[in-house]
């Protein structure tokens, strides 16, 4: 997909290797998995639970500069959407390359409609959206 | 107390840094650092689960 995955909990290496050899679900997982045992890392994106000790399900994207353009945190018992975060990191590429533009809310995948923020779109958002 | 404190926000420059991994494709340990990654000028996608053996 063009980005480094890595996912991260508050486990040590060793149980993620214990885990996903265990667990069939995990059988076909490519991604680094990274192990925070301390919660430094959980910490800095503000997603470690001082009650629990474990981190909460944050999702954060990262550009290629080291810039967090995008951050989304779950609690426990609300799992995420592969369909949800694909469009944002799509959205990310075409803005990279695109800078002077904006994805707005209905943009789903290249090719969809953008914006270029400007002095005669104030007040006319839709008539500039509707217009091919 | 931890040194880095409160989250990081949107827009902000993130601090380097590291973590041991278990690399699936591999079998074995390694280590990923956001530096290295950013000598790739590859984006990254960190998501963060609450403990191994539970779902995702």
């Amino acid at each position: 997909m063009g980005a480094e995955v890595i996912t991260v909990s508050t486990d040590t290496k060793f149980v993620q290797l214990a885990w996903q050899r265990e667990e069939k679900m995990l059988k076909d997982v490519k991604y680094p998995m990274g192990a925070d045992p301390t919660g430094k890392l959980s910490r800095m994106f503000g997603v470690y639970d001082e009650a629990t000790g474990l981190a909460l399900r944050g999702t954060f994207i990262i550009s290629p500069e080291g810039k967090l353009l995008n951050s989304e945190v779950n609690f426990y018992n609300m799992g995420r959407n592969i369909d949800e975060l694909m469009r944002k990191f799509k959205a990310n590429l075409h803005l990279a390359k695109h800078v002077a533009e904006g994805c707005p809310a209905k943009w789903k995948e290249e090719g969809d409609k953008t914006l270029a923020p400007s002095p005669k779109m104030v007040g006319k958002v839709y008539e500039a959206y509707e217009e091919k | 107390m931890s040194e880095i404190c409160c989250g990081l926000k949107v827009g902000q420059d993130v601090p380097d840094f590291k973590l041991d991994t278990f690399e699936p494709t591999k079998g074995d340990f390694g280590e990923i650092s956001l530096e290295t990654l950013k000598a790739d000028k590859k984006w990254t996608i960190l998501f963060f689960y609450p403990a191994a053996f539970t779902f995702v």
